[in-house]
C-alpha cells in the first residue's frame, strides 16, 4: 500500500481536473441542516471536517427511488421497455469507513448468491470511492464493537487522513485508486510512516461506546422485552432510511413507470397483505424485526451482523431510541 | 419540580387513578431526556423534568385510548390534547393531565431555547388536572417576540421566489414520514400518502411527490396545528416545517380570529361558522 502526503490544494486541483470525466460527489456543509452528500460543481464546496453526514452514501448505490423499467400497452399488446443504465463515471469522496463497510454488506445482498442486481452493481462499477478516516468519532459511534474501525480502508479505493487543516495523508488501496491518484503527493519516509501508524492506532481508541450482540436471539422472539423497548418508537422511517445497511424496498407503479422506492420495517403498512391482514400489527413486531434482521437473520444468511456501528439511527432518532442499549440488554437465556 | 412530579405520579399509580404514566426519563447519554412509560409505583423515581424534555407526549395517548393514563404536558403539549379531545380522539375521563409550567425547551439542532418557545406564554396551560408550578422562573416569555417574523419574510417574496424557496426545501425530503409519525394530530387510520388505489401522489422521493406530500400535510393541519414544532425537530433533512404551518396559523388567526387548542370549550376550526366570516372570495 502506497502512503503519501498531499496538500489539500493539490487534492482539490486534481478533483477539479477530474470533473471533466467524472461526476464528483462529496459531503457539503448545509449549515443549519447538517452535512449532506451532493454532486459538487467544484472541490471547493467539499466539507471534509469531522462531522458526519445525515444520509449515508448508500443512496448513490441503492437509490431512494430507482426507475427500473417502463410498461407499455399498445394495440392490445403488453411490452416492457428496458432503460439504459447510467454509465457516467463517479468519484465519491469523504466516505467514512463504516459507510464503506455498509456497501460491502450490501454487495452480499445485491451481488452474490445467485442474484445480481444490475442497477446496484452498475452503480458500484462506475464509482471510485475515496474514504475519509474519522478523526473525531462522536458519542453515537460504535464501529469498533462491530468488527470495524474508524481508520480502516475496506471497501475504498483510496483513504485519506486529515493532517492539520491543509494536508492529507493518502493511502492508495486499489488499482482504480492508483490510476487516479498515483501521481500525486510525496511518498512518506520511514519516520512519517511510523508516526502515521501510531496516529491510526490512537484514533482506533477514540470509539468508546460498546454494544454486546448475543450469539443468538431466537430464544427471546416472544419475550415481552420487545414491547417494552418499542414503546417510544414512532414507526417513522428515519432509522431505516438513514442506515447504511438497511435495504428494504417497495415496488411502485406510477403510470407506465416501475419504481423501486425505499421502504422500511418500521412502517405499519410495510407488511400489510392484500387481504388486509398485517402479520406485524404493532410496534413490537416491527421493532423486533429490525433488530432480528440486523443481528440474527442476516448473520444466518451471510455470517455477519447487518450493522456497521455508524450511529445514525441513534443520532437522528426523534425519541432517542438507542440500538446499542436495546441489543446489549436483550435478556437472552442460554439454551444448551 | 421533579420531586413533586414523582410524588404525584406515585400517588396516581398507588390510588389506581391511572394505570400508566407517560413522562420523561434521562436518556443513556446522561444529558438528554427520552419518553418513558411507567406502570409501577417503584419506577416513578425515573421521572424527570427539565429543559431537555422536548417531546410532545400527547402523541402516545391515542395508542392507550380506553385506558386510564396520566400524561405530563407542557403548555404546547396540552394544546394538542385539547384538539384531540375536540376531535373525539380521546375521552377526558380517561386522562389525568399533569401540567408542568415550562421555561422553554432546548433547541436540539441549535443553541439556546427552541424557536417555538420564544413567543410562548408557557404558564398558559389550557387544560390540566394537576399543575406543577415553576418555582425558579429564570426566563420570562418574550411576549413582544414577533413569532411571525420569519413568515413575513417569506410572504414578502414574490410568488415565483416563494415557490422556488419551498421547492429548494422540499427537494431534500427523504419521505421518512417522521413529521407525520411524531405529530399528535396526524392520526388518519390510512394516511393519504399510503393509499395506493388510487395513489394520490408519487411515492418516490422526487420534487413533485415531496411537494405534494408536504403541502397536503400542511393543509390537513390547517386550524389544527398547535405549533409544538415536533415535525421540524424530527425532520432529518432540516426542512423548516414549522414555517409552513405557522403561515396557515397566521392566516386563520387574521381571517377568523381562531387559535387551535387555546380553549377546550371551543369547537374545532372547521366546525365553526360565524356570519362575520370573510366571504369576499365568493364572486
Amino acid at each position: 500500500m502506497t502512503q503519501k502526503i498531499i496538500a489539500k490544494e493539490e487534492l482539490y486541483k486534481q478533483l477539479n481536473s477530474l470533473a471533466k470525466d467524472f461526476e464528483i460527489i462529496g459531503p457539503k456543509d448545509l449549515f443549519n441542516k447538517g452535512f449532506f452528500y451532493e454532486r459538487l460543481d467544484s472541490a471547493q464546496e467539499l466539507y471534509l471536517g469531522e462531522g458526519f453526514t445525515t444520509e449515508p452514501v448508500k443512496k448513490f448505490f441503492l437509490s431512494p427511488s430507482e426507475w427500473l423499467f417502463n410498461c407499455q400497452y399498445n394495440n392490445g399488446k403488453n411490452s416492457l421497455e428496458e432503460l439504459s443504465l447510467p454509465d457516467k463515471k463517479r468519484i465519491i469522496i469523504g466516505v467514512r469507513p463504516c459507510e464503506a463497510r455498509g456497501l460491502i454488506l450490501l454487495d452480499q445482498v445485491f451481488g452474490s448468491q445467485g442474484y445480481k442486481d444490475e442497477f446496484y452493481l452498475n452503480n458500484r462499477r462506475r464509482t471510485i470511492i475515496i474514504g475519509l478516516a474519522c478523526a473525531k468519532p462522536d458519542a453515537a459511534c460504535f464501529c469498533t464493537s462491530l468488527a470495524g474501525s474508524p481508520v480502516e480502508s475496506r471497501g475504498m479505493d483510496v483513504i485519506i487522513f486529515a493532517k492539520g487543516d491543509e494536508e492529507f495523508i493518502l493511502e492508495i488501496v486499489t488499482d482504480k485508486g492508483k490510476e487516479i491518484f498515483g501521481a500525486l503527493g510525496q511518498v512518506l519516509n520511514e519516520t512519517e510512516k511510523e508516526s502515521h501508524a501510531l496516529e491510526k492506532e490512537k484514533n482506533k481508541e477514540l470509539v468508546i461506546p460498546k454494544i454486546k450482540v448475543p450469539e443468538s436471539l431466537c430464544s427471546i422472539f416472544e419475550d415481552a422485552y420487545w414491547q417494552e423497548v418499542s414503546r417510544a418508537c414512532l414507526d417513522c422511517g428515519i432509522c431505516t432510511f438513514l442506515c447504511p445497511t438497511c435495504h428494504c424496498f417497495d415496488l411502485v407503479d406510477e403510470q407506465r413507470k416501475k419504481l423501486r422506492c425505499y421502504d422500511g420495517c418500521a412502517f405499519a403498512d410495510f407488511t400489510v397483505e392484500a387481504s388486509g391482514v398485517n402479520p406485524r400489527p404493532t410496534k413490537k413486531e416491527r421493532y423486533r424485526q429490525r433488530v432480528f434482521h440486523k443481528f440474527e437473520y442476516f448473520k444466518k444468511n451471510f455470517g455477519e451482523n447487518l450493522c456497521v456501528g455508524c450511529g445514525r439511527c441513534i443520532r437522528h432518532c426523534p425519541v432517542k431510541i438507542d440500538i446499542r442499549e436495546v441489543v446489549t440488554n436483550i435478556p437472552v437465556t442460554e439454551n444448551k | 419540580m421533579t420531586e413533586e412530579l414523582r410524588n404525584k405520579a406515585k400517588e396516581l399509580l398507588k390510588n389506581k387513578q391511572v394505570e400508566l404514566i407517560i413522562g420523561y426519563q434521562r436518556s443513556p447519554d446522561g444529558i438528554c431526556a427520552k419518553p418513558c412509560f411507567i406502570d409501577k409505583e417503584t419506577d416513578t423515581d425515573l421521572l424527570i423534568w427539565d429543559t431537555y424534555c422536548v417531546y410532545n407526549l400527547s402523541n402516545y395517548l391515542k395508542e392507550y385510548a380506553g385506558r386510564k393514563v396520566g400524561v405530563i404536558a407542557k403548555a404546547c403539549d396540552s394544546k394538542s390534547i385539547v384538539v384531540l379531545l375536540q376531535e373525539n380522539q380521546l375521552k377526558r375521563q380517561d386522562l389525568f393531565i399533569i401540567g408542568v409550567e415550562c421555561r422553554g425547551v432546548v433547541d436540539e439542532k441549535g443553541a439556546g431555547f427552541a424557536q417555538k418557545c420564544k413567543s410562548c406564554l408557557s404558564s398558559n396551560i389550557p387544560i390540566y388536572d394537576y399543575l406543577i408550578k415553576e418555582r425558579e422562573q429564570t426566563r420570562k416569555p418574550l411576549e413582544d417576540d414577533d413569532e411571525y417574523e420569519p413568515i413575513r419574510k417569506i410572504e414578502a417574496k414574490v410568488l415565483l421566489e416563494r415557490f422556488k424557496f419551498w421547492q429548494q426545501e422540499f427537494k431534500s425530503c427523504i419521505r421518512c414520514y417522521a413529521c407525520r409519525q411524531i405529530c399528535p394530530l396526524c392520526y388518519c387510520p390510512k394516511c393519504v400518502a399510503d393509499q395506493t388505489q388510487p395513489s394520490w401522489f408519487s411515492k418516490a422521493a422526487n420534487l413533485t411527490g415531496n411537494f405534494s406530500w408536504n403541502v397536503t400535510r400542511a393543509m390537513h393541519l390547517a386550524g389544527r396545528c398547535i405549533d409544538c414544532g415536533e415535525c421540524e425537530r424530527a425532520c432529518p433533512a432540516g426542512i423548516p416545517l414549522r414555517e409552513i404551518n405557522k403561515k396557515i396559523e397566521k392566516d386563520i388567526k387574521e381571517l377568523f380570529k381562531y387559535q387551535a387548542g387555546a380553549n377546550q370549550e371551543q369547537k374545532p376550526f372547521f366546525a365553526c361558522f360565524e356570519k362575520s366570516d370573510p366571504e369576499d372570495w365568493i364572486k
